[in-house]
């Protein structure tokens, strides 16, 4: 019996003989380098979000007025925007954990770009109700809290619940962000020098691949996903019941759960593509993101398009049959009153043009998605502002109608709310993998496996 | 103890050597993969991952307690609201739930961490190789002298591309 190659080098002195590709090509994205182009989008926009500091240091000062609150419409574009910015989130959690449960192995090169976006647009939209309520300081009423008063808040409130709901989705995202990114943090720890590598080799926690953590691993990623499943349905569902619990013409429809749901999905995989596109694009991950992958989540648009032009529809059928007369004047006002161009906005971008998904050469056409999906983006924006602002303004009696415009506060706040959420993207595209390296190995290694490469 | 070390490039083949090498009764066996193969953790131990136990307690907690907070501090300072009870259990669902999900979330993370021993630290295995975040998985056995010999065979026999003796 001869001994074993005793006298080979132990295998952590030498140097990684061959770096899989996948790891030099997602890690070049953070090491190479900060380009131009780059630090310019950056400094627009922290740009943005300056002035829409700005701006809500002089709402704060000056109260709720500034941002034209009037009689009858106080919800308006925060609240729009709110609705808009979770449900882009819903996305992420869908293509991350429900896709994860089907199986469908496709989600792996996109999940971390969606899940990244969810994270960033919970934070983004969580901060809505707290400049819609005026009085910053005061948010901490929304938590229930012993206090000297002995008060607690209103458990039968739709509004509280959308505080739990709300605070629940953007501890699970990122929760469930940060544990995919376990073993990738480790790639970079061991890939990277100087800081970089202090920092990763703490975010990593100790990650080995050995397979007590990997088994502790897929458990969790297994129960999370089961767990974030129904949660992500429940956030959208609680939201609408914002509106569906009340009694305004419009708003009270027992539809709004699903209907919102479907819009969310819809939102979110069109805002996964306008980011997703432009990332693929720059940094020449073709290779991972294929057009497969776009024209599956095509897919995904065309049916929630659907669906969404279905409630639409239902909308307007229950208004008209339910012979109320002042459902049936709010829908007649949405499409043919003053805010008719938004209603118009939200049904041909919503609607009507993603029909041209049906169509497998434009499913694969890059560019026509990117031009779509921006469309789509702000049809559900218009979607959001129709139901809000129109159901506001016209009431009951119509001596109590009002007009609402927005206001310019708004707006600066509205764009700034879309320069941070670009920014914490911005910044983690230097931050950390934007592709889940490890879940791209787990099919590259199982086709060298069964496709005999070897 | 020698430390025998090994590389492999398929996870196929290290399903084979682990159940090989346990069929022989080595039992103090580590790998490490670059990616989750499940196969390979199961035929290193088959049961499942305790991580299953803090979802659980996780969950029961977060609806006991969501259900205790509100019943209690609609309780604890009566308000009449809409002609309903003042702990009227259908409203209480959602927040219910809610909690649910948020402790049992949570408690699953806390679990990954207690069962996968994920903690901040600089110090990583002598065996760990940057490799093995690449697309190599390692097979790391611990044996007596005498059975060096038959532990690097049977890695051999099962495609191994490098054995060596790790610093014991």
């Amino acid at each position: 019996m001869t001994p074993p190659a005793a006298a080979a080098p132990p295998m952590n002195a030498g140097a990684v003989p061959q770096d899989s590709q996948a790891n030099v090509d997602i890690m070049n994205v953070i090491t190479r380098g900060v380009s131009a182009p780059w630090l310019i989008i950056l400094g627009l926009a922290l740009l943005g979000v300056a002035q829409a500091v700005g701006t809500l240091a002089y709402q704060t000062y000056y109260g709720l007025g500034v941002a034209g609150y009037q009689a009858p419409v106080f919800w308006a574009v925060y609240i729009v925007t709110f609705v808009f910015w979770i449900g882009i989130g819903h996305a992420g959690t869908l293509i991350s954990a429900i896709l994860f449960l089907f199986r469908a192995k496709w989600r792996n090169a996109i999940n971390r770009g969606a899940e990244a976006m969810t994270v960033f647009a919970v934070l983004t939209a969580a901060l809505f109700p707290l400049i819609h309520i005026g009085r910053l300081w005061k948010f901490y009423f929304l938590i229930p809290y012993p206090n000297q008063r002995g008060l607690w808040v209103n458990f039968k409130s739709p509004l509280l619940w959308d505080v739990f709901a709300v605070n629940t989705y953007m501890t699970i995202s990122i929760v469930f962000f940060f544990v995919g990114l376990i073993p990738d943090f480790a790639i970079a720890r061991d890939r990277t020098t100087g800081v970089r590598k202090f920092i990763y080799t703490i975010l990593a926690l100790g990650w080995q691949g050995k397979s007590a953590q990997w088994k502790a691993h897929n458990r969790t990623v297994l129960h999370l996903s089961g767990l974030a499943t129904p949660l992500v349905l429940s956030v959208h569902s609680v939201v609408s019941w914002d509106f569906a619990m009340s009694i305004v013409p419009g708003w009270h429809a027992t539809i709004f759960a699903p209907y919102f749901v479907a819009g969310a999905v819809f939102g979110g995989f069109a805002m996964v593509m306008v980011v997703m596109i432009p990332v693929r694009r720059i940094y020449g991950l073709e290779e991972y993101i294929t057009d497969y992958h776009f024209e599956n989540m095509s897919r995904f648009i065309l049916l929630t398009a659907n669906i969404c032009g279905y409630a639409y529809a239902m909308e307007y059928f229950i208004a008209w049959y339910s012979m109320v007369e002042f459902e049936q004047t709010s829908f007649y006002l949405r499409a043919f009153g003053p805010y008719w161009f938004s209603t118009w906005c939200m049904i041909i971008f919503n609607v009507v043009f993603p029909q041209l998904l049906w169509f497998k050469k434009l499913r694969t056409n890059i560019p026509f998605l990117f031009v779509l999906c921006f469309f789509i983006n702000l049809g559900m924006w218009f979607e959001r502002y129709v139901i809000i602002i129109t159901s506001l303004s016209r009431e009951f009696i119509p001596a109590a109608w009002g007009l609402y415009i927005p206001s310019a506060a708004e707006l600066s706040v509205l764009a700034g709310s879309f320069c941070w959420f670009s920014m914490f993207f911005i910044l983690f595209l230097k931050g950390g993998p934007i592709i889940a390296i490890a879940e791209v190995k787990e099919i590259t290694i199982h086709e060298k496996a069964h496709g005999g490469a070897h | 103890m020698p430390t025998v070390v090994s590389v492999f490039d398929l996870p196929g083949d290290v399903v084979a050597a682990v159940t090989k090498l346990k069929k022989r009764g080595f039992d103090d066996i580590e790998t490490y993969c670059p990616a989750p193969f499940p196969e390979i953790d199961d035929a290193l131990d088959p049961k499942p991952s305790l991580v299953r136990l803090f979802t659980l307690v996780g969950g029961l907690t977060g609806v006991v307690t969501g259900f205790w907070l509100q019943i209690w501090m609609s309780l604890d300072w009566p308000i009449k609201i809409a002609g309903k009870p003042f702990a009227s259990i259908p409203p209480y669902v959602i927040i219910g739930f809610e909690l649910t999900i948020l402790f049992g979330g949570l408690l699953t993370f806390l679990g990954m961490l207690l069962v996968g021993k994920l903690y901040p630290t600089f110090t990583l295995d002598k065996e760990y190789s940057p490799r093995f975040s690449a697309e190599e998985f390692g097979v790391v056995v611990k044996c007596d002298d005498r059975d060096v010999a038959e532990v690097d065979a049977l890695l051999r026999a099962e495609s191994a591309k490098e054995v060596s003796l790790g610093e014991s």
